[in-house]
């Protein structure tokens, strides 16, 4: 029996069709995976489903109840039994288990407003017992592994439901170790035997191979191909994605460069400090280097060590033949090292300070003479750097915070391209930056790596690595363990050898 | 899965900047509407004395020189501690020790003077302290790490102590040169001559805050610190040298009381710390909107002392100006935020 029914979805962002008529149906107690490249419309759809974007138009059908796809609401979804647990957990680390899951639903307490905490874990035993989650209700949430606590973000969201309903995970598994996955995929199993169903997206082809029915593939806002349980192989899925392969070759074989010759221009040896113990890479100037890494490898904290926001323990760093001690961010600066944190709103932007300030901060001495700052060159140059990098402003005078997330990243792009680094290092340089502002992003890094730079990318999303470096080093537990080669470079490559797998059939 | 792109980097548009260039409406618009901004704040101080200068009940009075130097005279000293409390708080750090440092400067450099200390030594005396009250404050902030609030909270009372130990609680008069008492009490192009020198250190923080790196880092430290430190800008140290000119600045005024009052009254000093504090919260709703800065300052002091002054000439009962301030403070405060806010997020 059908419990979720997709007809006709459409869904368009300012003129660009993201969905175009998407049809979709999951059974009653089966794993149904949705997969795709990114762009496809996955997340477009999940938030249609969930009606915090609602399609344009189109019909979706819970539990035999039709909602037409424009009227969809939080609450309808709610009220229809869907559920949803994305990617970033909303765990409460420092809460207790039975804290966290009573924040989904409310709490036991008496007429006086006391909390009745005896009653509070007997509810919280009972409800990590139906669904069988390994924890106890009086431990911090914190304390468990990362599958326990996405099994607990679950039991939060079905807790209230009465009847089977449809659950939806939204790349539960992209921060886990390999054994953790097992655990949650039997979870899973084990969930869809009450009753329940699920959609679980995920780019990961192995565990649709051992978890799900059904799988739907999905490509430019279409569903491609309708693949079933007899059919699910590694083999299948990975043709049917990637789709007519020579066309995506094309595309990436253009973006990505050969190797420059020469000398290399930054000598990392033995860098350790944080999470890193001890990294030991070169790199060539003129090329963009993936950095490839699970979450907590030290991908991010290599970056910071780089850059001295991280004190380092150990190691030598050579800029161009010049030994660079990362004493701080100002001695990074002045060995021509660049940093463009992950966190743009809390690490980079200035969001109350004009766009032209915001510009500047990293160059404020370069305007100053003889005893003043040069407002006027100071602006002038800040127009022609709003021009340059295509950011899209009222004025350079606006406030940084009335940008939108893309062309801020473009404004810390160019308050440090100004400076004519050696080093560029980006931590996920287009996290929470629209598709096209992510193309220009990377053009401009691009442009500037021909100028002689040397790029060092940090990103978790594997695919557009995969499309956009030149060749990649693999971060593992705090090592430059693996090194993936300009002809190799492909997603699946890069997730294999993140998780250590040196070569998977396929 | 293999690379699929969906965008290609060759699709940038090298001509597509000139799509958002701004239509001159716009930019027209916003800009009368930021000038209605900045200059609400001025424009209703001028009212107010518009108004006190007609209304019967002062018009004898409000519009007449003696009061007009009174008026201004009396904000001077409060002028110059509020400029030293705003360099600080610009980064985002709360200094409460500026009363008790324009106390103490007051009651050093008086002593100092009343020893035959020669004056210009005295003087240095009363600022050193300053200096070196700041430098103490720098370092238990930004080095031993407690919250500012705290350490410059203890070190008022601290201070409080010392100027009591050392007067027994008794004003320090005598012996002040005359040259003090005239530049304290006299008037220059009918201004009182404490008001220029207001100007003078008006104008260099003006010029600190808004034509040297330093204030940018300032602003770019109260705006997002984490984000200061990681475009190379040394936070403790441009904290550090916030905490010292504030201690500089408020010994500053505390010398410009001495030379009013002809004398250093131990029990004057705490009484600055709150209205200076004050009017450097709220600088940040006018002339400069949603930022807090030295035109602003001066405004929010005309403004209070405006409405004090007329307020007092109609002979409302004295705890009217404790409701007036209180409420002042408060709203002019929720305005900056308010504009703060808007100007930051579209």
């Amino acid at each position: 029996m059908t419990v979720l029914a997709v007809r006709g979805l459409t869904k368009h962002f300012a003129g660009v069709p993201a969905l175009r008529g998407v049809d979709l149906d999951v059974e009653e107690g089966s794993v149904h995976a949705l997969l795709g490249g990114n762009g496809c419309g996955k997340s477009t759809l999940i938030k249609a489903l969930a009606g915090v974007g609602p399609g344009d138009d189109g019909e979706i059908a819970v539990a035999g109840q039709l909602h037409a796809a424009p009227a969809m609401t939080p609450r309808h979804a709610r009220e229809a039994g869907l559920r949803f647990v994305h990617q970033q957990l909303s765990i409460f680390p420092d809460l207790s288990v039975a804290e966290n899951l009573a924040i989904g639903h409310g709490w036991e307490a008496g007429r006086t407003g006391r909390i009745h905490w005896r009653s509070q874990n007997r509810r919280a035993r009972d409800l990590l017992d139906r669904f069988g989650v390994p924890v106890y209700p009086r431990q911090l949430a914190g304390a468990s592994s990362v599958a326990t606590q996405t099994m607990i973000c679950i039991a939060r969201a079905m807790q209230d439901l009465e009847q089977a309903g449809v659950l939806v995970l939204d790349e539960p598994t992209s921060s886990f170790p390999p054994a953790q996955v097992d655990q949650l995929l039997a979870f899973v199993r084990e969930f869809v035997g009450h009753g329940h169903s699920v959609v679980y997206v995920t780019h990961r082809l192995d565990e649709v191979v051992r978890v799900a029915d059904r799988a739907t593939i999905m490509r430019d806002g279409l569903v491609d191909v309708h693949v079933e349980r007899d059919e699910l192989t590694h083999d299948r899925l990975s043709r049917a994605i990637i789709g007519p392969a020579v066309r995506s070759a094309g595309t990436s074989v253009s973006a990505r460069r050969e190797p420059p010759a020469g000398p290399a221009s930054v000598v990392v040896d033995g860098l350790a400090g944080g999470p890193v113990v001890g990294a030991s890479f070169a790199l060539r100037p003129g090329e963009i280097v993936g950095l490839a890494g699970l979450l907590g490898s030290g991908r991010s904290s290599l970056l910071k060590l780089l850059f001295g926001a991280l004190p380092a323990t150990a190691g030598t760093v050579e800029i161009d033949g010049r030994p660079f001690r990362p004493a701080g961010p100002g001695a990074a600066m002045r060995a021509g090292v660049a940093y463009i944190p992950e966190d743009r709103q809390a690490d980079a932007a200035f969001a109350s300070l004009s766009v032209g300030e915001n510009l500047s901060l990293a160059t404020s001495g370069e305007y100053f003479r003889r005893g003043r700052i040069r407002h006027r060159a100071e602006a002038a140059a800040a127009r022609r750097l709003v021009g340059d990098y295509h950011v899209k402003t009222t004025s350079t005078r606006a406030a940084m915070g009335t940008l939108s997330g893309g062309n801020q990243q473009k404004v810390v792009l160019a308050r440090w391209l100004r400076r004519d680094p050696r080093l560029l290092l980006l931590d996920e340089p287009s996290q929470g930056v629209d598709v096209g502002a992510r193309a220009e992003i990377w053009h401009l890094v691009r442009h500037a790596v021909d100028q002689g730079a040397t790029a060092l990318v940090a990103t978790s999303d594997l695919d557009e690595l995969a499309t956009f470096c030149d060749r990649a080093l693999v971060i593992r537990s705090g090592r430059i363990a693996d090194e993936v080669a300009p002809a190799d470079m492909s997603e699946h490559t890069l997730q294999s050898r993140a998780f250590g797998i040196d070569q998977e059939a396929s | 899965m293999t690379t699929h792109a969906t965008t290609e980097p060759e699709a940038v548009e090298p001509t597509s900047a000139l799509a958002s260039a701004p239509t001159v409406t716009a930019r027209a618009e916003r800009r009368w509407s930021s000038y209605v901004e900045a200059l609400a704040l001025p424009a209703v101080t001028v009212v107010i004395a518009a108004f006190f200068s007609l209304w019967p009940e002062t018009s004898d009075y409000f519009l007449t020189s003696a009061n007009l130097t009174v008026l201004l005279g009396s904000q001077t000293v409060v002028a110059v501690i509020a400029l030293g409390a705003l360099v600080p708080l610009i980064a985002g750090q709360w200094d409460l020790s500026v009363g008790a440092v324009a106390a103490l400067a007051a009651v050093l450099t008086a002593q100092a003077l009343a020893d035959g200390v020669a004056l210009a030594l005295a003087l240095a005396l009363g600022i050193g302290a300053g200096v070196l009250i700041g430098v103490v404050n720098a370092f238990i902030t930004t080095r031993v790490g407690v919250n500012a609030v705290i350490t410059t909270l203890g070190m008022a009372t601290i201070l409080d102590g010392v100027i009591n130990q050392r007067t027994g609680g008794i004003a320090v008069f005598g012996d002040i040169p005359l040259a003090v008492v005239e530049f304290g009490t006299g008037t220059f192009l009918g201004l009182p001559r404490t008001v220029y020198a207001v100007a003078v250190v008006a104008l260099l923080v003006y010029y600190l805050l808004d034509h040297t790196p330093y204030g940018r880092y300032l602003y770019a430290l109260g705006v997002n610190p984490s984000a200061a430190a990681l475009v190379g800008i040394r936070v403790r140290l441009v904290l550090s040298v916030s905490f010292v000119l504030a201690g500089a600045l408020a010994a500053t005024g505390g010398l410009l009381q001495l030379a009013r009052a002809g004398g250093a009254d131990p029990n004057v000093g705490a009484g600055f710390a709150l209205p200076a504090l004050a009017a450097a919260f709220l600088s940040a709703a006018s002339i400069r909107p949603g930022r807090y800065n030295v035109g602003g300052t001066l405004v929010a002091i005309l403004f209070l002392a405006v409405l004090n002054n007329g307020l007092n000439l109609a002979g409302t009962p004295p705890y009217t100006s404790s409701y007036v301030n209180g409420a002042a403070l408060i709203l002019g405060v929720a305005l900056a935020a308010w504009l703060g806010r808007r100007n930051s997020s579209a």
